[in-house]
């Protein structure tokens, strides 16, 4: 990134960040007048992308979340960073919370675009992008595929349709 | 007073329903999750009424999923009420992931009342 955001939000990575990111983000989109629909994906999107932060990035250990937001003319340029155990997330089965999975498919499917970046032991940034004005909806070019596994994870293997018994 | 409430409601009478309102994530979640535990250890139906919610993620899908399983194994109905005007960011993610006819969701609270009462999953099947 070559010039400051706008934003910059540095929190403990813990579950009430979460809003406080939200929070900030709608403060920001209102004040820039952007469309409530597109307000709606980059809060969902956002939030997603915080809350993989909080569940996998530092398994047992204290870690920070980190949050920038930069305005264009063509929108805001989103940033979720951590610098925890990676790009793989695992499932950390010893929090209280437990992820369905669906995180990374939501951002796809709501961001215009959507880029991961990290390697293993350092840390994992999420790259998004919303425009003020949508000529199509996001996610019907990147739809969530997939459906629930038979252990309530979210399987993404497109072949498969989300059981219904 | 809290701004993002989840309480029950046992009006019904055999049917218990959960009443989500407000921004819910996976800071509420356990909440969410310890609610929906004693919804469903009342031995009925479950309606989860999300009509006075402004925000939904994923942590929250997964836990409704979790309850639902675990209503459907105790032969308990589970149902999910939006009414008739869901907020954005309730409805969308429940569109794009493809649950709605899952959880199932539909708009009238005492249709989903009579749902979950009628048929474990909520379908009349």
């Amino acid at each position: 990134m070559s010039t400051a955001p706008d934003v910059r939000m540095t929190m403990p990575a813990r579950p009430e960040g979460v809003a406080v990111v939200r929070q900030a983000l709608a403060g920001l989109a209102d004040a820039l007048d952007f469309d409530p629909a597109v307000l709606a994906d980059m809060k969902m999107a956002v939030s997603e992308a915080c809350t993989n932060v909080v569940v996998h990035a530092y398994e047992e250990v204290d870690g920070m979340l980190e949050v920038d937001i930069s305005a264009s003319d063509a929108g805001l340029t989103i940033w979720v960073r951590d610098h925890g155990s990676g790009i793989q997330p695992q499932v950390n089965r010893s929090r209280e919370v437990p992820a369905l999975g669906l995180g990374l498919p939501l951002i796809a499917a709501l961001s215009d675009t959507f880029e991961l970046h990290g390697s293993a032991g350092h840390g994992t940034e999420v790259r998004m992008t919303f425009a003020h004005a949508r000529e199509s909806d996001p996610a019907a070019e990147n739809p969530v595929t997939g459906g629930l596994g038979d252990d309530g994870r979210w399987d993404a293997d497109p072949s498969r349709g989300t059981p219904t018994g | 007073m809290d701004a993002n409430p989840i309480v029950l409601d046992d009006a019904a009478g055999d049917v218990i329903v959960v009443v989500v309102e407000g921004e819910h994530d996976i800071y509420t979640t356990p909440t969410l999750r310890e609610r929906l535990d004693e919804a469903i250890g009342r031995g009925g139906g479950i309606v989860v009424d999300l009509t006075g919610a402004t925000f939904v993620d994923s942590s929250v899908l997964g836990a409704l999923l979790d309850a639902r399983r675990r209503a459907l194994e105790a032969g308990q109905g589970f149902v999910v009420c939006v009414g008739d005007a869901a907020e954005p960011g309730v409805q969308r993610i429940l569109d794009i992931t493809g649950l709605v006819p899952v959880l199932p969701v539909i708009s009238s609270r005492d249709a989903a009342v009579d749902a979950a009462r009628a048929t474990p999953n909520g379908t009349g099947e």
